[in-house]
Protein backbone atom coordinates (compact mmCIF):
# COMPACT_ATOMS: atom_id res chain seq x y z
CA UNK A 1 0.00 0.00 0.00
CA UNK A 2 1.12 3.39 -0.63
CA UNK A 3 0.99 7.11 0.93
CA UNK A 4 0.60 10.50 -0.72
CA UNK A 5 2.60 12.45 1.31
CA UNK A 6 0.72 15.57 2.23
CA UNK A 7 2.89 18.42 0.34
CA UNK A 8 2.58 21.98 1.89
CA UNK A 9 -0.98 22.43 0.00
CA UNK A 10 -1.38 20.43 -3.06
CA UNK A 11 1.19 22.29 -5.06
CA UNK A 12 4.64 23.24 -4.42
CA UNK A 13 5.65 25.90 -6.70
CA UNK A 14 9.05 26.09 -5.20
CA UNK A 15 10.17 23.50 -7.26
CA UNK A 16 13.08 24.36 -10.49
CA UNK A 17 11.34 21.88 -12.56
CA UNK A 18 7.79 22.89 -12.55
CA UNK A 19 7.81 23.26 -16.20
CA UNK A 20 8.18 19.28 -16.31
CA UNK A 21 5.09 17.73 -17.19
CA UNK A 22 6.27 14.64 -15.85
CA UNK A 23 8.50 13.95 -13.04
CA UNK A 24 9.62 10.33 -11.54
CA UNK A 25 12.07 10.10 -8.94
CA UNK A 26 13.54 6.55 -7.84
CA UNK A 27 10.50 4.71 -8.83
CA UNK A 28 10.50 1.30 -7.28
CA UNK A 29 8.09 -2.03 -7.89
CA UNK A 30 8.45 -5.08 -6.97
CA UNK A 31 6.20 -8.23 -7.17
CA UNK A 32 7.56 -10.14 -4.46
CA UNK A 33 10.96 -10.58 -4.08
CA UNK A 34 11.12 -9.76 -7.93
CA UNK A 35 12.12 -6.10 -8.13
CA UNK A 36 10.98 -5.41 -11.83
CA UNK A 37 11.39 -1.10 -11.64
CA UNK A 38 14.62 -0.77 -9.73
CA UNK A 39 15.04 2.72 -8.64
CA UNK A 40 14.02 4.24 -12.04
CA UNK A 41 13.79 8.27 -12.38
CA UNK A 42 12.53 10.19 -15.96
CA UNK A 43 11.37 13.69 -16.87
CA UNK A 44 9.47 14.41 -19.35
CA UNK A 45 9.37 18.32 -20.05
CA UNK A 46 5.69 19.55 -21.84
CA UNK A 47 5.71 18.14 -25.69
CA UNK A 48 8.15 15.74 -25.02
CA UNK A 49 7.33 12.79 -26.79
CA UNK A 50 9.54 9.63 -25.68
CA UNK A 51 9.47 6.51 -27.02
CA UNK A 52 10.31 3.43 -24.42
CA UNK A 53 12.08 0.95 -25.85
CA UNK A 54 13.75 -2.75 -24.69
CA UNK A 55 13.09 -6.31 -24.64
CA UNK A 56 10.29 -8.11 -23.06
CA UNK A 57 10.82 -7.82 -19.07
CA UNK A 58 12.56 -5.10 -19.00
CA UNK A 59 9.53 -3.31 -17.50
CA UNK A 60 8.39 -0.65 -20.04
CA UNK A 61 4.88 -1.59 -19.57
CA UNK A 62 4.99 -1.83 -15.88
CA UNK A 63 6.58 1.72 -15.55
CA UNK A 64 3.62 2.89 -17.12
CA UNK A 65 0.98 0.95 -15.19
CA UNK A 66 2.76 2.56 -12.20
CA UNK A 67 2.27 5.89 -13.01
CA UNK A 68 -1.35 5.59 -13.48
CA UNK A 69 -1.41 3.40 -9.82
CA UNK A 70 -2.67 0.77 -12.88
CA UNK A 71 0.11 -1.46 -10.79
CA UNK A 72 0.88 0.43 -7.34
CA UNK A 73 4.53 1.24 -6.71
CA UNK A 74 6.05 0.23 -4.10
CA UNK A 75 8.63 3.44 -3.38
CA UNK A 76 8.83 6.88 -5.51
CA UNK A 77 7.74 10.02 -6.04
CA UNK A 78 5.33 11.09 -9.40
CA UNK A 79 5.09 14.50 -10.07
CA UNK A 80 2.67 15.86 -12.62
CA UNK A 81 2.57 19.26 -13.68
CA UNK A 82 3.86 20.07 -10.31
CA UNK A 83 1.51 18.17 -8.11
CA UNK A 84 4.08 15.36 -5.95
CA UNK A 85 2.36 11.77 -5.81
CA UNK A 86 4.41 10.12 -3.42
CA UNK A 87 4.48 6.66 -3.44
CA UNK A 88 5.64 4.74 -0.01
CA UNK A 89 4.56 2.24 1.98
CA UNK A 90 1.23 3.15 3.39
CA UNK A 91 -2.36 3.52 2.15
CA UNK A 92 -2.49 6.10 -0.89
CA UNK A 93 -6.00 7.42 -1.08
CA UNK A 94 -8.30 6.55 -4.00
CA UNK A 95 -8.85 10.36 -4.05
CA UNK A 96 -5.48 11.53 -4.70
CA UNK A 97 -4.84 8.39 -7.12
CA UNK A 98 -7.97 9.27 -8.92
CA UNK A 99 -6.47 13.19 -9.68
CA UNK A 100 -3.79 11.55 -11.14
CA UNK A 101 -5.55 9.14 -13.90
CA UNK A 102 -7.21 12.39 -14.93
CA UNK A 103 -3.89 13.52 -15.92
CA UNK A 104 -2.98 10.43 -17.30
CA UNK A 105 -4.09 9.12 -20.92
CA UNK A 106 -4.09 5.28 -20.86
CA UNK A 107 -4.27 3.42 -24.39
CA UNK A 108 -4.07 0.45 -24.15
CA UNK A 109 -2.31 -2.67 -25.96
CA UNK A 110 -5.36 -4.22 -26.52
CA UNK A 111 -7.67 -1.19 -26.62
CA UNK A 112 -10.16 -2.65 -23.62
CA UNK A 113 -13.00 -1.05 -24.92
CA UNK A 114 -16.52 -1.56 -23.43
CA UNK A 115 -17.90 -4.63 -24.96
CA UNK A 116 -21.18 -3.64 -24.23
CA UNK A 117 -21.17 0.11 -24.89
CA UNK A 118 -21.29 1.80 -27.90
CA UNK A 119 -18.75 3.68 -29.32
CA UNK A 120 -20.18 7.11 -27.86
CA UNK A 121 -20.99 5.66 -25.02
CA UNK A 122 -17.55 4.35 -24.31
CA UNK A 123 -15.99 8.13 -24.84
CA UNK A 124 -18.12 9.87 -22.79
CA UNK A 125 -19.05 7.83 -19.90
CA UNK A 126 -15.57 8.55 -18.05
CA UNK A 127 -16.19 12.88 -18.94
CA UNK A 128 -19.79 12.83 -17.58
CA UNK A 129 -19.38 10.68 -14.61
CA UNK A 130 -15.88 12.12 -13.48
CA UNK A 131 -15.37 15.59 -15.11
CA UNK A 132 -18.61 16.26 -14.38
CA UNK A 133 -19.68 17.56 -18.13
CA UNK A 134 -23.41 17.38 -19.04
CA UNK A 135 -24.52 14.87 -21.47
CA UNK A 136 -24.22 17.50 -24.48
CA UNK A 137 -20.96 18.60 -23.70
CA UNK A 138 -19.90 14.76 -23.73
CA UNK A 139 -21.02 14.16 -26.84
CA UNK A 140 -20.06 17.29 -28.58
CA UNK A 141 -16.37 16.62 -27.55
CA UNK A 142 -17.27 12.75 -27.94
CA UNK A 143 -18.17 13.92 -31.74
CA UNK A 144 -15.45 15.94 -32.19
CA UNK A 145 -13.10 13.15 -31.42
CA UNK A 146 -14.77 10.56 -33.74
CA UNK A 147 -13.67 13.22 -36.56
CA UNK A 148 -10.36 13.42 -35.44
CA UNK A 149 -9.70 10.04 -35.61
CA UNK A 150 -11.60 9.04 -38.33
CA UNK A 151 -14.37 7.12 -37.45
CA UNK A 152 -17.56 9.45 -37.21
CA UNK A 153 -19.99 7.07 -39.43
CA UNK A 154 -18.91 4.25 -36.39
CA UNK A 155 -20.64 6.29 -33.05
CA UNK A 156 -23.24 3.42 -32.34
CA UNK A 157 -21.21 0.44 -33.67
CA UNK A 158 -19.67 -1.82 -30.94
CA UNK A 159 -16.70 -2.26 -30.54
CA UNK A 160 -16.87 -5.92 -31.44
CA UNK A 161 -18.15 -4.43 -35.15
CA UNK A 162 -14.83 -2.62 -35.91
CA UNK A 163 -11.57 -4.05 -36.62
CA UNK A 164 -8.46 -3.63 -34.25
CA UNK A 165 -7.28 -0.38 -35.79
CA UNK A 166 -10.64 1.41 -35.56
CA UNK A 167 -11.24 0.08 -31.98
CA UNK A 168 -7.53 1.32 -31.22
CA UNK A 169 -8.35 4.83 -32.99
CA UNK A 170 -11.52 4.99 -30.84
CA UNK A 171 -9.49 3.66 -27.52
CA UNK A 172 -7.30 7.07 -28.21
CA UNK A 173 -10.44 9.02 -28.83
CA UNK A 174 -11.50 7.74 -25.24
CA UNK A 175 -8.62 9.06 -23.54
CA UNK A 176 -8.50 12.56 -25.36
CA UNK A 177 -11.99 12.94 -24.16
CA UNK A 178 -10.72 13.48 -20.38
CA UNK A 179 -8.28 16.03 -22.02
CA UNK A 180 -5.21 14.41 -20.15
CA UNK A 181 -2.00 16.51 -20.26
CA UNK A 182 -0.05 13.48 -20.57
CA UNK A 183 -0.88 10.28 -22.98
CA UNK A 184 0.27 6.92 -21.86
CA UNK A 185 0.83 4.49 -24.78
CA UNK A 186 1.19 0.92 -23.88
CA UNK A 187 2.16 -0.80 -27.06
CA UNK A 188 -0.83 0.41 -29.09
CA UNK A 189 -0.03 -1.30 -32.19
CA UNK A 190 1.17 -4.85 -30.89
CA UNK A 191 -2.02 -6.50 -31.22
CA UNK A 192 -2.74 -4.99 -34.87
CA UNK A 193 -2.88 -6.77 -38.16
CA UNK A 194 0.31 -5.40 -40.01
CA UNK A 195 -2.05 -3.74 -42.81
CA UNK A 196 -4.14 -1.76 -39.58
CA UNK A 197 -0.90 -0.62 -37.99
CA UNK A 198 -0.47 2.17 -40.59
CA UNK A 199 -3.67 3.84 -39.52
CA UNK A 200 -3.33 3.91 -36.11
CA UNK A 201 0.92 5.50 -35.68
CA UNK A 202 -1.14 8.30 -37.94
CA UNK A 203 -3.24 9.24 -35.22
CA UNK A 204 -0.67 9.10 -32.62
CA UNK A 205 2.03 10.81 -34.72
CA UNK A 206 -0.78 13.61 -35.44
CA UNK A 207 -1.14 14.19 -31.43
CA UNK A 208 2.55 14.16 -31.54
CA UNK A 209 2.34 17.41 -33.80
CA UNK A 210 0.36 18.83 -31.52
CA UNK A 211 2.37 19.45 -29.20
CA UNK A 212 1.22 16.82 -26.62
CA UNK A 213 2.99 15.28 -24.09
CA UNK A 214 3.70 11.49 -24.97
CA UNK A 215 5.31 8.20 -23.77
CA UNK A 216 5.04 5.12 -25.76
CA UNK A 217 6.09 2.15 -25.08
CA UNK A 218 6.79 0.48 -28.47
CA UNK A 219 8.46 -2.16 -30.50
CA UNK A 220 8.20 -0.10 -33.99
CA UNK A 221 11.53 1.44 -34.21
CA UNK A 222 11.05 3.25 -37.49
CA UNK A 223 8.13 5.20 -35.73
CA UNK A 224 10.06 5.47 -32.52
CA UNK A 225 13.08 7.37 -34.56
CA UNK A 226 10.36 9.50 -36.64
CA UNK A 227 7.88 10.41 -33.89
CA UNK A 228 9.96 10.87 -30.26
CA UNK A 229 12.08 13.56 -29.42
CA UNK A 230 13.28 11.57 -26.92
CA UNK A 231 14.03 7.47 -26.98
CA UNK A 232 14.85 5.79 -23.54
CA UNK A 233 15.46 2.14 -23.35
CA UNK A 234 14.84 -0.13 -19.73
CA UNK A 235 17.20 -2.85 -18.98
CA UNK A 236 16.16 -5.02 -16.30
CA UNK A 237 14.13 -2.16 -14.58
CA UNK A 238 16.76 0.55 -15.25
CA UNK A 239 17.07 3.53 -17.59
CA UNK A 240 20.06 1.59 -19.78
CA UNK A 241 20.64 4.60 -22.22
CA UNK A 242 18.36 7.37 -22.97
CA UNK A 243 18.79 10.71 -26.14
CA UNK A 244 17.58 11.88 -29.38
CA UNK A 245 16.87 9.55 -31.62
CA UNK A 246 19.32 9.96 -34.12
CA UNK A 247 22.27 9.75 -31.38
CA UNK A 248 20.46 6.35 -29.71
CA UNK A 249 19.84 4.62 -33.32
CA UNK A 250 23.36 5.52 -35.07
CA UNK A 251 25.52 6.03 -31.83
CA UNK A 252 24.50 3.97 -29.32
CA UNK A 253 26.76 3.92 -26.04
CA UNK A 254 25.78 0.68 -24.68
CA UNK A 255 26.68 -2.47 -26.19
CA UNK A 256 22.58 -4.04 -25.10
CA UNK A 257 21.28 -1.64 -27.28
CA UNK A 258 23.61 -1.97 -29.90
CA UNK A 259 22.79 -6.01 -29.63
CA UNK A 260 19.26 -4.80 -29.60
CA UNK A 261 19.32 -2.75 -32.63
CA UNK A 262 21.10 -5.12 -34.57
CA UNK A 263 18.77 -8.04 -33.71
CA UNK A 264 15.55 -6.02 -34.35
CA UNK A 265 17.19 -5.55 -37.81
CA UNK A 266 17.68 -9.04 -38.49
CA UNK A 267 14.29 -9.80 -37.52
CA UNK A 268 13.01 -7.73 -40.02
CA UNK A 269 14.88 -9.82 -42.39
CA UNK A 270 13.70 -13.41 -41.44
CA UNK B 1 -70.27 -21.32 -11.20
CA UNK B 2 -69.89 -24.33 -12.15
CA UNK B 3 -66.46 -24.00 -13.93
CA UNK B 4 -63.65 -26.78 -12.29
CA UNK B 5 -66.88 -27.71 -9.83
CA UNK B 6 -66.57 -24.29 -8.46
CA UNK B 7 -62.52 -24.65 -7.96
CA UNK B 8 -61.91 -22.26 -10.51
CA UNK B 9 -61.35 -18.89 -8.55
CA UNK B 10 -59.91 -20.93 -6.26
CA UNK B 11 -57.07 -22.08 -8.78
CA UNK B 12 -56.39 -18.46 -10.01
CA UNK B 13 -55.98 -17.38 -6.33
CA UNK B 14 -53.53 -20.02 -5.72
CA UNK B 15 -51.40 -19.60 -8.91
CA UNK B 16 -51.61 -15.38 -8.69
CA UNK B 17 -50.01 -16.37 -4.68
CA UNK B 18 -47.31 -18.68 -6.19
CA UNK B 19 -46.34 -16.02 -8.48
CA UNK B 20 -45.87 -13.52 -5.89
CA UNK B 21 -43.95 -15.17 -3.72
CA UNK B 22 -41.83 -16.06 -6.29
CA UNK B 23 -41.39 -13.18 -7.86
CA UNK B 24 -40.75 -11.28 -4.26
CA UNK B 25 -38.40 -14.11 -3.13
CA UNK B 26 -36.51 -13.58 -6.85
CA UNK B 27 -35.88 -9.83 -6.59
CA UNK B 28 -34.62 -10.57 -2.75
CA UNK B 29 -32.85 -13.25 -3.63
CA UNK B 30 -31.19 -11.42 -6.14
CA UNK B 31 -29.77 -8.64 -4.07
CA UNK B 32 -28.88 -11.34 -1.65
CA UNK B 33 -26.56 -13.24 -3.73
CA UNK B 34 -25.18 -10.04 -4.94
CA UNK B 35 -24.01 -9.24 -1.86
CA UNK B 36 -22.79 -12.55 -1.04
CA UNK B 37 -20.70 -12.75 -3.93
CA UNK B 38 -19.30 -9.26 -3.42
CA UNK B 39 -18.23 -10.52 0.08
CA UNK B 40 -16.68 -13.86 -0.92
CA UNK B 41 -14.74 -11.58 -4.14
CA UNK B 42 -13.69 -8.67 -2.22
CA UNK B 43 -15.06 -8.66 1.23
CA UNK B 44 -12.04 -8.78 4.05
CA UNK B 45 -12.08 -11.90 6.24
CA UNK B 46 -15.29 -12.20 8.54
CA UNK B 47 -17.60 -11.16 5.88
CA UNK B 48 -16.50 -13.29 3.60
CA UNK B 49 -16.30 -16.37 6.10
CA UNK B 50 -19.98 -15.58 6.89
CA UNK B 51 -20.61 -15.91 3.32
CA UNK B 52 -18.99 -19.28 2.57
CA UNK B 53 -20.68 -20.44 6.16
CA UNK B 54 -24.18 -19.33 4.95
CA UNK B 55 -24.02 -20.47 1.51
CA UNK B 56 -22.62 -24.23 2.58
CA UNK B 57 -24.96 -24.72 5.64
CA UNK B 58 -27.88 -23.58 2.96
CA UNK B 59 -27.17 -25.60 0.08
CA UNK B 60 -26.10 -28.30 2.19
CA UNK B 61 -29.43 -28.72 3.65
CA UNK B 62 -32.75 -30.13 1.84
CA UNK B 63 -35.13 -27.12 0.99
CA UNK B 64 -37.87 -28.53 2.36
CA UNK B 65 -36.38 -29.08 5.83
CA UNK B 66 -35.14 -25.12 5.07
CA UNK B 67 -38.89 -24.46 5.33
CA UNK B 68 -40.00 -25.96 7.98
CA UNK B 69 -36.69 -24.91 10.24
CA UNK B 70 -37.15 -21.27 9.49
CA UNK B 71 -41.30 -21.21 9.84
CA UNK B 72 -41.07 -22.90 13.15
CA UNK B 73 -37.55 -21.50 14.41
CA UNK B 74 -39.58 -18.12 13.37
CA UNK B 75 -42.83 -18.59 15.62
CA UNK B 76 -40.28 -20.15 18.32
CA UNK B 77 -38.36 -16.67 18.16
CA UNK B 78 -40.83 -14.48 17.74
CA UNK B 79 -43.22 -15.91 20.59
CA UNK B 80 -40.41 -15.66 22.75
CA UNK B 81 -39.74 -11.82 21.54
CA UNK B 82 -42.73 -10.68 22.24
CA UNK B 83 -43.77 -12.62 24.88
CA UNK B 84 -47.20 -13.96 23.82
CA UNK B 85 -47.31 -16.86 21.24
CA UNK B 86 -47.77 -15.39 17.25
CA UNK B 87 -48.26 -17.29 14.26
CA UNK B 88 -45.83 -16.75 11.57
CA UNK B 89 -47.38 -15.65 8.42
CA UNK B 90 -46.92 -18.47 5.62
CA UNK B 91 -46.43 -15.92 3.10
CA UNK B 92 -43.96 -13.88 4.85
CA UNK B 93 -41.90 -17.15 5.82
CA UNK B 94 -42.18 -18.39 2.73
CA UNK B 95 -40.72 -15.49 0.84
CA UNK B 96 -38.04 -15.56 3.68
CA UNK B 97 -36.97 -19.23 2.91
CA UNK B 98 -37.02 -19.12 -0.28
CA UNK B 99 -35.06 -15.81 -0.70
CA UNK B 100 -32.40 -17.84 1.82
CA UNK B 101 -32.83 -20.56 -0.51
CA UNK B 102 -32.14 -18.65 -3.70
CA UNK B 103 -29.85 -16.28 -2.42
CA UNK B 104 -27.31 -18.74 -1.32
CA UNK B 105 -26.75 -20.25 -5.35
CA UNK B 106 -27.03 -17.11 -6.56
CA UNK B 107 -24.46 -15.92 -4.31
CA UNK B 108 -22.17 -18.98 -6.37
CA UNK B 109 -23.65 -17.81 -9.50
CA UNK B 110 -22.88 -14.16 -9.44
CA UNK B 111 -19.56 -15.26 -7.90
CA UNK B 112 -18.28 -16.84 -10.84
CA UNK B 113 -19.64 -14.05 -12.93
CA UNK B 114 -17.95 -11.15 -11.33
CA UNK B 115 -14.74 -13.49 -11.58
CA UNK B 116 -15.43 -14.04 -15.33
CA UNK B 117 -15.67 -10.02 -16.77
CA UNK B 118 -11.99 -9.75 -17.92
CA UNK B 119 -9.52 -7.41 -15.65
CA UNK B 120 -9.12 -5.66 -18.99
CA UNK B 121 -12.66 -3.98 -18.75
CA UNK B 122 -11.94 -3.30 -15.59
CA UNK B 123 -8.63 -1.67 -16.01
CA UNK B 124 -10.18 0.98 -18.87
CA UNK B 125 -12.20 2.08 -15.69
CA UNK B 126 -9.57 2.59 -13.34
CA UNK B 127 -7.32 4.34 -15.87
CA UNK B 128 -10.24 6.85 -16.69
CA UNK B 129 -10.46 7.95 -13.38
CA UNK B 130 -13.96 6.01 -12.46
CA UNK B 131 -14.09 5.36 -8.78
CA UNK B 132 -15.09 1.97 -7.54
CA UNK B 133 -18.51 2.26 -7.06
CA UNK B 134 -18.80 4.05 -10.79
CA UNK B 135 -16.67 0.80 -12.26
CA UNK B 136 -19.36 -1.26 -10.88
CA UNK B 137 -22.24 0.19 -11.65
CA UNK B 138 -21.19 1.19 -15.10
CA UNK B 139 -18.47 -2.01 -16.17
CA UNK B 140 -18.98 -5.12 -13.90
CA UNK B 141 -22.65 -5.17 -13.28
CA UNK B 142 -23.90 -5.02 -16.91
CA UNK B 143 -20.94 -7.31 -18.09
CA UNK B 144 -21.84 -9.35 -14.85
CA UNK B 145 -25.53 -9.91 -16.33
CA UNK B 146 -23.88 -12.12 -19.53
CA UNK B 147 -22.41 -14.50 -17.49
CA UNK B 148 -25.28 -14.77 -14.34
CA UNK B 149 -28.06 -15.13 -16.65
CA UNK B 150 -28.20 -18.56 -17.96
CA UNK B 151 -27.59 -19.89 -14.29
CA UNK B 152 -30.02 -18.02 -12.71
CA UNK B 153 -32.36 -18.69 -15.19
CA UNK B 154 -31.96 -22.08 -13.59
CA UNK B 155 -32.53 -21.22 -10.24
CA UNK B 156 -35.68 -19.07 -11.21
CA UNK B 157 -37.20 -22.30 -12.56
CA UNK B 158 -36.39 -24.01 -9.17
CA UNK B 159 -37.71 -21.29 -6.83
CA UNK B 160 -40.64 -21.08 -8.95
CA UNK B 161 -41.13 -24.67 -8.43
CA UNK B 162 -40.23 -24.85 -4.83
CA UNK B 163 -43.06 -22.34 -4.17
CA UNK B 164 -45.07 -25.40 -3.86
CA UNK B 165 -43.25 -26.68 -0.66
CA UNK B 166 -44.37 -23.59 1.23
CA UNK B 167 -48.16 -25.41 1.22
CA UNK B 168 -46.93 -27.57 3.76
CA UNK B 169 -46.85 -24.30 6.17
CA UNK B 170 -49.97 -23.54 5.00
CA UNK B 171 -49.81 -20.85 2.18
CA UNK B 172 -52.92 -20.74 -0.13
CA UNK B 173 -50.70 -21.36 -3.02
CA UNK B 174 -51.12 -23.22 -6.40
CA UNK B 175 -50.23 -26.48 -4.81
CA UNK B 176 -51.86 -26.22 -1.49
CA UNK B 177 -55.55 -25.52 -4.08
CA UNK B 178 -55.33 -27.86 -6.39
CA UNK B 179 -54.51 -30.62 -3.33
CA UNK B 180 -57.62 -29.01 -1.34
CA UNK B 181 -59.86 -29.14 -4.65
CA UNK B 182 -58.52 -32.68 -5.26
CA UNK B 183 -59.95 -33.45 -1.97
CA UNK B 184 -62.96 -32.20 -2.25
CA UNK B 185 -64.01 -33.16 -5.21
CA UNK B 186 -62.55 -37.15 -5.79
CA UNK B 187 -60.73 -35.70 -8.76
CA UNK B 188 -57.37 -35.42 -7.66
CA UNK B 189 -56.06 -35.99 -11.46
CA UNK B 190 -57.86 -33.46 -13.06
CA UNK B 191 -56.86 -30.78 -10.21
CA UNK B 192 -52.84 -31.87 -10.51
CA UNK B 193 -53.17 -31.85 -14.05
CA UNK B 194 -54.23 -28.53 -14.16
CA UNK B 195 -51.64 -27.34 -11.55
CA UNK B 196 -48.79 -29.04 -13.30
CA UNK B 197 -50.19 -27.40 -16.96
CA UNK B 198 -50.11 -23.70 -14.75
CA UNK B 199 -46.44 -24.16 -13.56
CA UNK B 200 -45.79 -25.24 -17.15
CA UNK B 201 -46.96 -22.35 -18.46
CA UNK B 202 -44.98 -19.88 -16.04
CA UNK B 203 -41.53 -21.75 -16.80
CA UNK B 204 -42.09 -21.47 -20.25
CA UNK B 205 -42.94 -17.99 -20.52
CA UNK B 206 -40.17 -17.27 -18.28
CA UNK B 207 -37.91 -19.14 -20.74
CA UNK B 208 -39.11 -17.01 -23.43
CA UNK B 209 -38.11 -13.60 -21.23
CA UNK B 210 -34.90 -15.42 -20.19
CA UNK B 211 -34.08 -15.84 -23.80
CA UNK B 212 -34.41 -12.04 -24.73
CA UNK B 213 -32.97 -10.85 -21.49
CA UNK B 214 -30.09 -12.98 -22.71
CA UNK B 215 -30.08 -11.31 -25.87
CA UNK B 216 -29.78 -7.68 -23.99
CA UNK B 217 -26.99 -8.73 -21.82
CA UNK B 218 -25.30 -10.25 -24.73
CA UNK B 219 -25.30 -7.33 -26.55
CA UNK B 220 -22.00 -5.81 -28.50
CA UNK B 221 -20.85 -9.23 -27.69
CA UNK B 222 -22.98 -11.60 -29.83
CA UNK B 223 -23.88 -9.50 -32.88
CA UNK B 224 -26.22 -10.88 -35.25
CA UNK B 225 -26.19 -8.77 -38.61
Amino acid sequence: MLKIKPATGQFKTELSDTKAALHVVNLRKRFGQLEVIKGLSLTANQGDVISILGSSGSGKSTLLRCLNFLEPPNEGEIWIGGRQIQARAGATGQREINALRINLGMVFQTFNLWLHKTVLENIVEAPIHVLGLSKAEAHLRAEELLLKVGLADKRHAYPSQLSGGQQQRIAIARALAMEPEILLFDEPTSALDPELVGDVLKVIRALADEGRTMLIVTHELNFARQVSNRIVFLHEGQIEEEGPPDAFFNHPSSPRVRQFLSSQRDGYHR
Amino acid sequence: MTLLQGFGDQIIAGAITTLQVALTSLVLGIAVGLCGAMAKVNGIGALRWLADGYTTIVRGIPELLIILILYFGGTVALTALLGRYVEVDAFAAGVFALTIVFGAYATEVFRAALLAVPRSQIEAAHALALSRALTFRLVILPQMWRYALPGLGNLWLTLLKDTALISVVGLEDLMRKASVAAGATHDPLTFYLIAAALYLTFTSVSLVGLALLEQRAGRGVRISE
